[in-house]
Protein backbone atom coordinates (compact mmCIF):
# COMPACT_ATOMS: atom_id res chain seq x y z
CA UNK A 1 0.00 0.00 0.00
CA UNK A 2 2.65 2.53 0.60
CA UNK A 3 4.08 1.68 -2.74
CA UNK A 4 0.95 2.19 -3.78
CA UNK A 5 1.16 5.60 -2.36
CA UNK A 6 4.45 6.46 -3.42
CA UNK A 7 4.65 5.62 -6.75
CA UNK A 8 1.04 7.31 -7.29
CA UNK A 9 2.27 10.46 -5.19
CA UNK A 10 5.53 10.49 -7.98
CA UNK A 11 2.92 10.20 -10.83
CA UNK A 12 1.29 12.69 -9.46
CA UNK A 13 3.95 15.55 -9.73
CA UNK A 14 5.97 14.91 -12.85
CA UNK A 15 8.04 18.02 -13.42
CA UNK A 16 9.01 17.33 -9.59
CA UNK A 17 9.79 14.07 -9.93
CA UNK A 18 11.56 15.19 -13.74
CA UNK A 19 13.69 17.66 -11.77
CA UNK A 20 14.72 15.02 -9.13
CA UNK A 21 15.44 12.36 -11.08
CA UNK A 22 17.82 14.70 -13.56
CA UNK A 23 19.96 16.17 -10.54
CA UNK A 24 20.84 12.59 -9.07
CA UNK A 25 21.07 11.47 -12.93
CA UNK A 26 23.75 14.79 -13.03
CA UNK A 27 24.99 13.52 -10.01
CA UNK A 28 25.50 9.82 -10.93
CA UNK A 29 27.07 10.58 -14.74
CA UNK A 30 29.15 13.27 -13.40
CA UNK A 31 30.48 10.87 -10.48
CA UNK A 32 31.05 7.84 -13.50
CA UNK A 33 32.40 10.23 -15.88
CA UNK A 34 34.81 12.65 -14.03
CA UNK A 35 36.02 8.98 -12.23
CA UNK A 36 36.20 7.58 -15.64
CA UNK A 37 37.72 9.92 -17.21
CA UNK A 38 40.99 11.04 -14.87
CA UNK A 39 41.15 7.01 -14.36
CA UNK A 40 40.92 6.44 -18.27
CA UNK A 41 43.89 9.43 -18.73
CA UNK A 42 45.95 7.51 -16.03
CA UNK A 43 45.51 4.00 -17.13
CA UNK A 44 45.52 4.83 -20.49
CA UNK A 45 48.81 6.69 -20.46
CA UNK A 46 50.40 3.74 -18.49
CA UNK A 47 49.19 1.35 -21.01
CA UNK A 48 50.92 3.46 -23.81
CA UNK A 49 54.20 3.15 -21.93
CA UNK A 50 53.62 -0.76 -21.72
CA UNK A 51 53.08 -1.11 -25.17
CA UNK A 52 56.94 0.12 -26.16
CA UNK A 53 57.28 -3.27 -25.36
CA UNK A 54 60.41 -2.20 -22.89
CA UNK A 55 61.38 -3.83 -19.68
CA UNK A 56 62.86 -0.98 -18.05
CA UNK A 57 62.63 2.67 -18.34
CA UNK A 58 66.16 4.57 -17.10
CA UNK A 59 65.98 8.36 -16.60
CA UNK A 60 67.46 10.63 -14.97
CA UNK A 61 68.79 11.43 -11.16
CA UNK A 62 65.29 12.46 -9.50
CA UNK A 63 63.20 12.27 -12.56
CA UNK A 64 59.35 12.05 -11.38
CA UNK A 65 57.80 8.77 -12.44
CA UNK A 66 55.43 10.26 -14.35
CA UNK A 67 57.38 10.39 -18.49
CA UNK A 68 57.44 14.08 -19.79
CA UNK A 69 57.93 16.06 -16.22
CA UNK A 70 60.92 17.74 -15.74
CA UNK A 71 63.82 15.62 -16.10
CA UNK A 72 67.17 17.24 -16.81
CA UNK A 73 68.68 14.97 -20.17
CA UNK A 74 71.24 12.65 -20.24
CA UNK A 75 74.36 11.78 -22.86
CA UNK A 76 72.61 9.62 -25.46
CA UNK A 77 75.77 7.72 -24.65
CA UNK A 78 74.31 6.02 -21.79
CA UNK A 79 72.29 3.89 -24.15
CA UNK A 80 74.97 2.89 -25.92
CA UNK A 81 76.61 1.62 -22.78
CA UNK A 82 73.34 0.00 -21.39
CA UNK A 83 72.76 -1.31 -25.10
CA UNK A 84 76.11 -3.49 -23.99
CA UNK A 85 75.01 -5.13 -20.82
CA UNK A 86 74.87 -8.81 -20.74
CA UNK A 87 70.83 -9.95 -21.08
CA UNK A 88 69.84 -6.82 -22.69
CA UNK A 89 68.39 -6.88 -26.70
CA UNK A 90 67.98 -3.13 -27.13
CA UNK A 91 67.62 0.15 -25.99
CA UNK A 92 65.90 3.17 -27.61
CA UNK A 93 66.60 6.57 -26.31
CA UNK A 94 63.68 9.07 -26.60
CA UNK A 95 63.22 12.79 -25.53
CA UNK A 96 59.62 13.10 -24.30
CA UNK A 97 58.34 16.71 -24.65
CA UNK A 98 55.45 17.99 -23.51
CA UNK A 99 53.42 19.90 -25.57
CA UNK A 100 50.50 22.39 -24.87
CA UNK A 101 50.22 23.44 -28.43
CA UNK A 102 46.30 23.27 -28.97
CA UNK A 103 46.14 20.83 -26.93
CA UNK A 104 47.99 18.98 -23.71
CA UNK A 105 49.49 15.60 -25.10
CA UNK A 106 53.43 13.99 -25.15
CA UNK A 107 55.69 13.75 -28.10
CA UNK A 108 58.11 11.47 -28.40
CA UNK A 109 61.41 12.00 -29.81
CA UNK A 110 62.61 8.59 -31.36
CA UNK A 111 65.37 6.99 -32.85
CA UNK A 112 63.03 5.24 -35.66
CA UNK A 113 65.29 1.65 -35.94
CA UNK A 114 66.23 1.84 -32.22
CA UNK A 115 62.80 1.91 -31.35
CA UNK A 116 61.51 -0.70 -33.55
CA UNK A 117 64.18 -2.73 -32.18
CA UNK A 118 62.58 -2.34 -29.19
CA UNK A 119 59.06 -2.40 -29.85
CA UNK A 120 58.99 -4.88 -32.42
CA UNK A 121 58.17 -1.79 -35.41
CA UNK A 122 55.01 -0.02 -35.82
CA UNK A 123 52.07 -1.13 -37.80
CA UNK A 124 51.27 1.67 -40.62
CA UNK A 125 47.68 2.36 -41.42
CA UNK A 126 48.53 4.71 -44.13
CA UNK A 127 52.45 6.50 -45.26
CA UNK A 128 55.26 4.77 -43.92
CA UNK A 129 58.42 5.67 -41.91
CA UNK A 130 60.05 9.15 -41.65
CA UNK A 131 61.86 10.53 -44.42
CA UNK A 132 62.66 14.08 -43.27
CA UNK A 133 64.09 15.49 -40.70
CA UNK A 134 60.84 17.40 -39.77
CA UNK A 135 58.37 14.45 -40.73
CA UNK A 136 55.75 13.03 -37.79
CA UNK A 137 53.96 9.66 -37.35
CA UNK A 138 50.78 10.34 -35.46
CA UNK A 139 48.44 7.28 -33.94
CA UNK A 140 45.06 6.21 -36.08
CA UNK A 141 42.87 7.44 -32.85
CA UNK A 142 44.75 11.15 -33.35
CA UNK A 143 44.47 10.68 -37.21
CA UNK A 144 41.16 10.18 -36.69
CA UNK A 145 40.16 12.39 -33.89
CA UNK A 146 41.97 15.54 -35.88
CA UNK A 147 41.24 14.53 -39.19
CA UNK A 148 44.61 14.33 -40.08
CA UNK A 149 45.92 12.24 -43.50
CA UNK A 150 49.30 11.49 -44.43
CA UNK A 151 50.83 14.80 -46.05
CA UNK A 152 48.84 17.02 -43.27
CA UNK A 153 51.11 19.70 -41.98
CA UNK A 154 50.80 19.91 -38.24
CA UNK A 155 52.67 22.75 -36.54
CA UNK A 156 55.07 22.27 -33.34
CA UNK A 157 57.89 24.05 -31.22
CA UNK A 158 56.48 27.17 -33.79
CA UNK A 159 57.79 24.29 -36.97
CA UNK A 160 55.60 22.41 -39.80
CA UNK A 161 56.08 19.24 -39.44
CA UNK A 162 54.79 16.60 -42.49
CA UNK A 163 52.39 13.76 -41.80
CA UNK A 164 54.09 11.11 -43.34
CA UNK A 165 52.65 7.57 -41.54
CA UNK A 166 49.62 6.73 -39.76
CA UNK A 167 50.36 4.31 -36.74
CA UNK A 168 48.16 1.78 -35.09
CA UNK A 169 47.95 3.19 -31.57
CA UNK A 170 49.34 1.86 -28.38
CA UNK A 171 52.86 2.53 -28.32
CA UNK A 172 53.80 5.57 -26.06
CA UNK A 173 52.58 8.80 -27.72
CA UNK A 174 50.28 9.59 -30.41
CA UNK A 175 52.53 11.68 -31.79
CA UNK A 176 56.21 10.71 -32.72
CA UNK A 177 59.20 12.84 -34.52
CA UNK A 178 62.75 12.33 -35.14
CA UNK A 179 64.89 12.51 -32.18
CA UNK A 180 67.77 14.12 -33.79
CA UNK A 181 64.96 17.27 -35.10
CA UNK A 182 63.70 16.98 -31.33
CA UNK A 183 66.99 17.67 -29.72
CA UNK A 184 67.65 20.44 -32.34
CA UNK A 185 64.78 22.16 -31.70
CA UNK A 186 64.49 21.97 -27.57
CA UNK A 187 68.39 22.43 -27.49
CA UNK A 188 69.32 19.33 -26.16
CA UNK A 189 71.99 17.46 -28.39
CA UNK A 190 73.11 14.36 -28.09
CA UNK A 191 70.77 13.86 -25.06
CA UNK A 192 67.85 12.10 -24.03
CA UNK A 193 65.66 11.88 -21.30
CA UNK A 194 64.15 8.14 -21.32
CA UNK A 195 65.85 5.35 -22.63
CA UNK A 196 63.88 2.18 -23.01
CA UNK A 197 65.65 -0.90 -22.53
CA UNK A 198 64.36 -4.80 -23.98
CA UNK A 199 66.06 -7.43 -21.99
CA UNK A 200 66.81 -10.60 -23.91
CA UNK A 201 63.68 -12.47 -21.94
CA UNK A 202 61.75 -10.27 -19.31
CA UNK A 203 62.62 -12.90 -17.14
CA UNK A 204 65.87 -11.09 -16.43
CA UNK A 205 64.09 -7.18 -16.15
CA UNK A 206 65.05 -7.41 -12.26
CA UNK A 207 68.57 -8.85 -12.83
CA UNK A 208 69.51 -6.31 -15.65
CA UNK A 209 67.66 -3.46 -13.60
CA UNK A 210 69.65 -3.83 -10.49
CA UNK A 211 72.79 -4.10 -13.13
CA UNK A 212 72.07 -0.45 -14.08
CA UNK A 213 71.38 0.51 -10.64
CA UNK A 214 74.50 -0.32 -10.13
CA UNK A 215 76.55 1.58 -12.58
CA UNK A 216 74.37 4.47 -12.58
CA UNK A 217 73.43 5.24 -8.45
CA UNK A 218 71.02 7.76 -8.10
CA UNK A 219 68.85 7.56 -11.91
CA UNK A 220 65.39 6.06 -12.04
CA UNK A 221 65.28 3.09 -13.05
CA UNK A 222 61.99 1.39 -13.31
CA UNK A 223 60.70 -2.18 -14.38
CA UNK A 224 58.38 -1.40 -16.14
CA UNK A 225 55.72 -3.68 -13.85
CA UNK A 226 56.61 -0.94 -11.39
CA UNK A 227 55.97 2.12 -13.75
CA UNK A 228 52.57 0.66 -14.41
CA UNK A 229 51.95 -0.05 -10.35
CA UNK A 230 52.92 3.53 -9.87
CA UNK A 231 50.54 5.02 -12.83
CA UNK A 232 47.38 5.16 -10.52
CA UNK A 233 45.44 7.99 -9.66
CA UNK A 234 46.59 7.43 -5.98
CA UNK A 235 50.34 8.63 -6.90
CA UNK A 236 49.75 11.29 -9.61
CA UNK A 237 49.96 14.67 -7.40
CA UNK A 238 46.60 16.39 -7.05
CA UNK A 239 44.42 14.16 -8.63
CA UNK A 240 42.76 12.50 -5.97
CA UNK A 241 41.79 15.99 -4.47
CA UNK A 242 40.58 16.86 -7.64
CA UNK A 243 38.44 13.58 -7.93
CA UNK A 244 37.11 14.17 -4.11
CA UNK A 245 36.06 17.86 -4.96
CA UNK A 246 34.45 16.60 -7.83
CA UNK A 247 32.20 14.14 -5.90
CA UNK A 248 31.89 16.35 -3.49
CA UNK A 249 30.40 18.96 -5.72
CA UNK A 250 28.25 16.21 -7.88
CA UNK A 251 26.83 14.36 -3.89
CA UNK A 252 26.25 18.20 -3.49
CA UNK A 253 23.86 18.85 -6.30
CA UNK A 254 22.30 16.00 -4.97
CA UNK A 255 21.44 15.96 -1.63
CA UNK A 256 20.26 20.23 -2.29
CA UNK A 257 17.94 19.15 -4.77
CA UNK A 258 16.28 16.02 -2.90
CA UNK A 259 16.50 18.23 0.16
CA UNK A 260 14.55 20.94 -1.94
CA UNK A 261 12.45 18.56 -3.49
CA UNK A 262 10.94 16.47 -0.58
CA UNK A 263 10.81 19.93 1.69
CA UNK A 264 8.62 21.24 -0.94
CA UNK A 265 6.76 18.17 -1.68
CA UNK A 266 6.39 18.21 2.47
CA UNK A 267 5.26 21.28 2.28
CA UNK A 268 2.31 20.72 -0.51
CA UNK A 269 1.63 17.68 1.05
CA UNK A 270 0.94 19.15 4.53
CA UNK A 271 -3.16 18.10 4.56
CA UNK A 272 -1.86 14.82 3.08
CA UNK A 273 0.25 14.01 6.16
CA UNK A 274 -2.60 15.16 8.24
CA UNK A 275 -5.22 12.72 6.76
CA UNK A 276 -2.40 10.04 7.11
CA UNK A 277 -2.25 11.43 10.92
CA UNK A 278 -5.57 11.30 11.36
CA UNK A 279 -5.74 7.74 10.94
CA UNK A 280 -3.37 7.07 12.90
CA UNK A 281 0.34 6.74 11.27
CA UNK A 282 2.69 7.20 13.62
CA UNK A 283 5.93 9.25 12.99
CA UNK A 284 8.22 6.01 11.97
CA UNK A 285 5.01 5.82 9.01
CA UNK A 286 5.58 9.11 8.00
CA UNK A 287 9.26 9.06 7.85
CA UNK A 288 9.05 5.91 6.20
CA UNK A 289 6.73 7.02 3.09
CA UNK A 290 8.94 10.17 2.79
CA UNK A 291 12.51 8.38 2.85
CA UNK A 292 10.96 5.48 0.67
CA UNK A 293 10.13 8.18 -1.86
CA UNK A 294 13.30 10.05 -2.21
CA UNK A 295 14.80 6.43 -2.20
CA UNK A 296 12.59 5.56 -5.25
CA UNK A 297 13.38 8.94 -7.10
CA UNK A 298 16.98 7.87 -6.66
CA UNK A 299 16.98 4.36 -8.21
CA UNK A 300 15.45 6.14 -11.17
CA UNK A 301 17.68 8.84 -11.02
CA UNK A 302 20.84 6.28 -10.51
CA UNK A 303 19.67 4.22 -13.97
CA UNK A 304 19.07 7.28 -15.83
CA UNK A 305 22.72 8.26 -14.87
CA UNK A 306 23.88 5.20 -15.36
CA UNK A 307 22.17 5.03 -18.81
CA UNK A 308 23.42 8.92 -19.42
CA UNK A 309 27.20 7.94 -18.94
CA UNK A 310 27.34 5.81 -20.80
CA UNK A 311 25.77 8.10 -23.48
CA UNK A 312 28.07 10.96 -22.94
CA UNK A 313 30.73 8.42 -22.69
CA UNK A 314 29.97 7.89 -26.86
CA UNK A 315 29.62 11.13 -27.43
CA UNK A 316 32.56 12.07 -25.61
CA UNK A 317 34.82 9.17 -27.60
CA UNK A 318 33.01 10.71 -31.43
CA UNK A 319 34.23 14.43 -30.47
CA UNK A 320 37.34 13.71 -28.49
CA UNK A 321 38.80 9.95 -29.18
CA UNK A 322 41.79 11.01 -27.34
CA UNK A 323 40.24 11.04 -24.36
CA UNK A 324 38.86 7.28 -22.57
CA UNK A 325 36.51 7.04 -20.31
CA UNK A 326 36.92 4.06 -18.03
CA UNK A 327 33.93 2.90 -16.60
CA UNK A 328 33.98 0.49 -13.92
CA UNK A 329 31.36 -1.18 -12.09
CA UNK A 330 33.11 -0.43 -9.35
CA UNK A 331 32.55 3.41 -9.44
CA UNK A 332 29.11 2.81 -10.72
CA UNK A 333 28.64 1.22 -7.48
CA UNK A 334 30.11 4.11 -5.39
CA UNK A 335 28.49 6.75 -7.20
CA UNK A 336 24.82 5.01 -6.68
CA UNK A 337 25.66 4.32 -3.03
CA UNK A 338 26.72 8.00 -2.95
CA UNK A 339 23.62 9.34 -4.46
CA UNK A 340 21.12 7.22 -2.26
CA UNK A 341 23.09 8.17 0.83
CA UNK A 342 22.72 12.01 -0.05
CA UNK A 343 19.22 11.25 -1.07
CA UNK A 344 18.65 9.68 2.17
CA UNK A 345 20.48 12.69 4.11
CA UNK A 346 18.59 15.28 2.17
CA UNK A 347 15.29 13.93 2.83
CA UNK A 348 15.38 13.03 6.47
CA UNK A 349 14.71 16.38 7.48
CA UNK A 350 11.90 17.00 5.42
CA UNK A 351 10.94 13.57 6.45
CA UNK A 352 11.30 14.30 10.47
CA UNK A 353 9.78 17.84 10.18
CA UNK A 354 6.90 16.01 8.06
CA UNK A 355 6.46 13.15 11.11
CA UNK A 356 6.60 16.38 13.57
CA UNK A 357 3.76 18.23 12.07
CA UNK A 358 0.55 19.11 14.40
CA UNK A 359 -2.27 17.04 12.91
CA UNK A 360 -4.81 19.52 13.79
CA UNK A 361 -2.53 22.17 11.73
CA UNK A 362 -2.13 20.00 8.90
CA UNK A 363 -5.80 19.08 8.33
CA UNK A 364 -6.50 22.85 8.54
CA UNK A 365 -3.72 23.86 5.65
CA UNK A 366 -5.07 24.87 2.60
CA UNK B 1 -22.02 -0.24 32.19
CA UNK B 2 -18.82 1.53 31.74
CA UNK B 3 -19.56 4.78 29.34
CA UNK B 4 -17.46 4.89 26.12
CA UNK B 5 -16.36 8.53 26.29
CA UNK B 6 -16.15 9.92 30.04
CA UNK B 7 -14.65 13.64 30.17
CA UNK B 8 -14.57 16.15 33.05
CA UNK B 9 -13.58 19.80 33.38
CA UNK B 10 -12.00 19.43 30.32
CA UNK B 11 -10.38 22.48 29.50
CA UNK B 12 -8.54 23.83 26.12
CA UNK B 13 -6.49 26.89 25.58
CA UNK B 14 -4.84 27.90 22.76
CA UNK B 15 -1.86 29.90 22.94
CA UNK B 16 -1.93 33.18 19.97
CA UNK B 17 1.07 35.44 20.39
CA UNK B 18 1.49 35.64 24.20
CA UNK B 19 -2.17 35.45 25.14
CA UNK B 20 -3.68 32.50 26.07
CA UNK B 21 -7.42 31.84 24.02
CA UNK B 22 -9.42 29.22 25.68
CA UNK B 23 -11.57 27.02 23.56
CA UNK B 24 -13.03 25.38 26.57
CA UNK B 25 -13.84 25.84 29.58
CA UNK B 26 -14.93 22.74 31.80
CA UNK B 27 -16.72 20.62 29.82
CA UNK B 28 -17.94 17.58 31.41
CA UNK B 29 -19.72 14.74 28.77
CA UNK B 30 -20.53 11.06 29.32
CA UNK B 31 -21.76 9.08 25.90
CA UNK B 32 -22.84 5.73 26.13
CA UNK B 33 -21.66 2.79 23.59
CA UNK B 34 -23.83 2.99 20.84
CA UNK B 35 -25.22 6.23 21.01
CA UNK B 36 -25.90 8.92 17.80
CA UNK B 37 -25.00 12.63 19.82
CA UNK B 38 -24.91 15.40 17.86
CA UNK B 39 -22.99 18.45 19.22
CA UNK B 40 -24.55 21.64 18.07
CA UNK B 41 -23.43 25.82 18.55
CA UNK B 42 -21.80 28.50 16.84
CA UNK B 43 -18.76 28.71 14.94
CA UNK B 44 -15.94 28.94 17.84
CA UNK B 45 -17.72 27.58 20.78
CA UNK B 46 -15.32 24.52 20.55
CA UNK B 47 -17.14 21.55 19.05
CA UNK B 48 -14.23 21.15 16.44
CA UNK B 49 -11.05 21.11 19.78
CA UNK B 50 -13.79 19.12 21.80
CA UNK B 51 -13.96 16.84 18.43
CA UNK B 52 -10.21 16.93 17.86
CA UNK B 53 -9.44 16.20 21.50
CA UNK B 54 -11.69 13.10 21.39
CA UNK B 55 -9.99 11.87 18.82
CA UNK B 56 -6.68 12.27 20.37
CA UNK B 57 -5.46 15.04 17.72
CA UNK B 58 -4.61 17.11 20.13
CA UNK B 59 -4.17 17.11 23.96
CA UNK B 60 -6.39 18.85 26.96
CA UNK B 61 -5.14 21.48 28.57
CA UNK B 62 -6.59 20.26 31.92
CA UNK B 63 -8.96 17.56 32.77
CA UNK B 64 -9.86 14.15 32.46
CA UNK B 65 -10.23 12.43 28.96
CA UNK B 66 -11.29 9.06 29.20
CA UNK B 67 -12.14 7.16 26.16
CA UNK B 68 -12.52 3.17 25.88
CA UNK B 69 -10.92 3.07 29.36
CA UNK B 70 -8.12 5.22 27.80
CA UNK B 71 -7.21 7.81 30.27
CA UNK B 72 -5.93 10.74 28.36
CA UNK B 73 -3.26 12.17 30.87
CA UNK B 74 -1.45 9.21 31.32
CA UNK B 75 -1.11 8.39 27.48
CA UNK B 76 1.63 9.91 25.38
CA UNK B 77 1.69 11.56 22.04
CA UNK B 78 2.32 8.12 20.95
CA UNK B 79 0.00 6.59 22.52
CA UNK B 80 -2.62 8.60 21.41
CA UNK B 81 -1.57 7.86 18.20
CA UNK B 82 -2.29 4.21 18.33
CA UNK B 83 -5.34 4.79 20.33
CA UNK B 84 -6.31 6.75 16.90
CA UNK B 85 -5.32 3.60 14.65
CA UNK B 86 -7.55 0.91 16.49
CA UNK B 87 -10.31 3.10 18.30
CA UNK B 88 -11.09 6.45 16.36
CA UNK B 89 -12.70 6.91 12.83
CA UNK B 90 -12.70 10.32 11.40
CA UNK B 91 -15.30 12.03 8.65
CA UNK B 92 -14.39 15.32 7.69
CA UNK B 93 -16.78 18.53 6.49
CA UNK B 94 -14.23 18.44 3.18
CA UNK B 95 -13.80 14.99 3.13
CA UNK B 96 -9.36 14.89 3.22
CA UNK B 97 -9.40 11.74 1.25
CA UNK B 98 -5.34 11.34 -0.70
CA UNK B 99 -5.92 12.84 -4.02
CA UNK B 100 -3.53 10.84 -5.51
CA UNK B 101 -5.03 7.30 -4.88
CA UNK B 102 -8.06 5.50 -5.85
CA UNK B 103 -11.26 5.23 -3.42
CA UNK B 104 -10.67 1.80 -3.10
CA UNK B 105 -6.83 2.31 -2.04
CA UNK B 106 -8.07 5.49 0.23
CA UNK B 107 -10.19 2.84 1.84
CA UNK B 108 -7.66 0.11 1.94
CA UNK B 109 -4.92 2.63 2.99
CA UNK B 110 -6.55 2.75 7.05
CA UNK B 111 -6.84 -1.19 7.11
CA UNK B 112 -2.71 -0.82 6.08
CA UNK B 113 -2.56 1.39 8.39
CA UNK B 114 -3.99 -0.23 11.61
CA UNK B 115 -1.67 -3.15 10.62
CA UNK B 116 -4.40 -5.91 10.25
CA UNK B 117 -4.21 -6.53 6.80
CA UNK B 118 -6.79 -6.13 4.31
CA UNK B 119 -10.42 -7.74 5.21
CA UNK B 120 -12.17 -8.02 2.26
CA UNK B 121 -15.64 -8.92 3.45
CA UNK B 122 -15.64 -6.44 5.71
CA UNK B 123 -14.71 -4.16 2.75
CA UNK B 124 -17.46 -5.43 0.70
CA UNK B 125 -19.98 -4.95 3.37
CA UNK B 126 -19.21 -1.63 4.11
CA UNK B 127 -18.39 -0.35 0.47
CA UNK B 128 -21.92 -2.50 -0.70
CA UNK B 129 -24.10 -0.83 2.09
CA UNK B 130 -22.49 2.90 1.10
CA UNK B 131 -23.47 2.17 -2.49
CA UNK B 132 -20.09 3.08 -3.89
CA UNK B 133 -19.00 -0.53 -5.14
CA UNK B 134 -19.14 0.91 -8.53
CA UNK B 135 -16.64 3.49 -7.47
CA UNK B 136 -13.70 2.08 -6.26
CA UNK B 137 -11.19 2.63 -9.13
CA UNK B 138 -11.81 5.95 -9.16
CA UNK B 139 -9.94 8.97 -7.46
CA UNK B 140 -11.51 11.56 -5.36
CA UNK B 141 -11.63 13.96 -8.27
CA UNK B 142 -13.88 12.35 -10.39
CA UNK B 143 -16.09 11.50 -7.36
CA UNK B 144 -19.18 13.86 -6.47
CA UNK B 145 -18.95 15.59 -3.27
CA UNK B 146 -21.85 12.61 -1.70
CA UNK B 147 -19.53 10.18 -3.66
CA UNK B 148 -16.30 11.40 -1.67
CA UNK B 149 -18.21 11.65 1.67
CA UNK B 150 -19.21 8.24 1.62
CA UNK B 151 -15.56 6.74 0.31
CA UNK B 152 -14.65 9.06 3.83
CA UNK B 153 -17.08 7.36 5.95
CA UNK B 154 -15.81 3.60 4.71
CA UNK B 155 -12.48 4.39 5.34
CA UNK B 156 -13.67 5.75 8.68
CA UNK B 157 -15.51 2.65 9.67
CA UNK B 158 -13.41 0.29 7.84
CA UNK B 159 -10.91 -0.72 10.75
CA UNK B 160 -14.45 -0.89 13.15
CA UNK B 161 -13.53 1.73 15.38
CA UNK B 162 -15.41 2.28 18.64
CA UNK B 163 -16.28 5.89 18.03
CA UNK B 164 -17.20 7.65 14.90
CA UNK B 165 -16.38 11.04 15.32
CA UNK B 166 -17.97 13.28 12.11
CA UNK B 167 -16.84 16.90 11.85
CA UNK B 168 -19.50 18.69 10.05
CA UNK B 169 -19.90 15.58 7.17
CA UNK B 170 -22.61 17.72 5.52
CA UNK B 171 -20.81 21.22 5.45
CA UNK B 172 -19.98 20.58 1.62
CA UNK B 173 -23.35 19.16 -0.01
CA UNK B 174 -26.15 19.62 -1.31
CA UNK B 175 -29.64 18.97 0.54
CA UNK B 176 -29.99 15.52 -1.48
CA UNK B 177 -26.13 14.07 -0.90
CA UNK B 178 -26.12 15.61 3.33
CA UNK B 179 -29.81 13.30 3.13
CA UNK B 180 -27.79 10.67 1.69
CA UNK B 181 -24.50 10.98 3.71
CA UNK B 182 -26.85 11.90 7.20
CA UNK B 183 -29.31 8.06 6.27
CA UNK B 184 -25.63 6.53 6.67
CA UNK B 185 -24.43 7.48 9.18
CA UNK B 186 -27.75 6.65 11.02
CA UNK B 187 -27.72 3.21 9.38
CA UNK B 188 -24.31 2.35 10.65
CA UNK B 189 -25.23 3.18 13.97
CA UNK B 190 -28.04 1.25 13.95
CA UNK B 191 -26.55 -1.71 12.14
CA UNK B 192 -23.53 -1.86 13.59
CA UNK B 193 -24.01 -0.12 17.14
CA UNK B 194 -21.74 1.95 15.79
CA UNK B 195 -21.14 5.29 18.51
CA UNK B 196 -21.24 8.36 16.49
CA UNK B 197 -20.22 12.02 17.50
CA UNK B 198 -21.21 14.33 14.75
CA UNK B 199 -20.64 18.22 14.66
CA UNK B 200 -22.85 20.17 12.87
CA UNK B 201 -23.94 23.26 12.29
CA UNK B 202 -27.26 22.00 10.36
CA UNK B 203 -30.13 21.31 12.91
CA UNK B 204 -31.77 19.51 10.66
CA UNK B 205 -28.93 17.46 10.22
CA UNK B 206 -28.39 17.36 14.11
CA UNK B 207 -32.36 15.94 14.13
CA UNK B 208 -31.27 11.85 13.08
CA UNK B 209 -29.42 12.08 16.17
CA UNK B 210 -31.34 10.61 18.87
CA UNK B 211 -29.09 13.34 21.57
CA UNK B 212 -28.30 16.50 20.93
CA UNK B 213 -25.94 18.71 22.99
CA UNK B 214 -25.39 22.68 22.07
CA UNK B 215 -22.81 24.04 22.70
CA UNK B 216 -21.53 28.03 23.36
CA UNK B 217 -18.29 29.98 24.63
CA UNK B 218 -16.73 26.75 25.07
CA UNK B 219 -18.64 25.35 27.44
CA UNK B 220 -22.13 22.72 27.21
CA UNK B 221 -25.19 24.73 27.64
CA UNK B 222 -27.98 22.06 27.34
CA UNK B 223 -27.82 17.98 26.86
Amino acid sequence: MVNKLILSNVLHRPIRTAVSVLAVAIEVAMVILVVGLCHGLVSDSARRVEGVGADILVRPPGASFMLGLGEAPMPVAIGQRLAELPRVLAVAPAIIHVNSQESLDLIYGIDLPSFNAVSGGFVYHAGGPFQEPYDMLVDDIYANGHRVKVGTTINVLNHDFRVCGIVEHGKGARRFIQLATLQDLTGSHDKATTFFVKCTDPAYTDEVANKIKAWLEGYNILPIKEYMSLMTSNNIPGLNYFITVMIALAVGIGFLVIFLSMYTTITERTREIGILKSLGASKTYIISVILREATFLTAIGVIAGFMGAVILRKVMGGIFPTLPVEMTWDWRLYAACLALMGSILGSFYPALRAAQLDPVDALAYE
Amino acid sequence: MEPIISVKSLTKNYRLGKVDVPALRGVDLVVQEGEFVAVVGPSGCGKSTLLHILGGLTGPSDGQVCIDGNDFRLMTDADRTRFRRHKIGFVFQRFNLLPTLSARDNIAIAQHIQGNGFNPHRFEAITRMLGIEKKLHHRPFALSGGEQQRVAIARAVICEPKILLADEPTGNLDTENSQVVLDMLRELNRTFRQTVLMITHNPEAAGIANRVIHMRDGRIISD
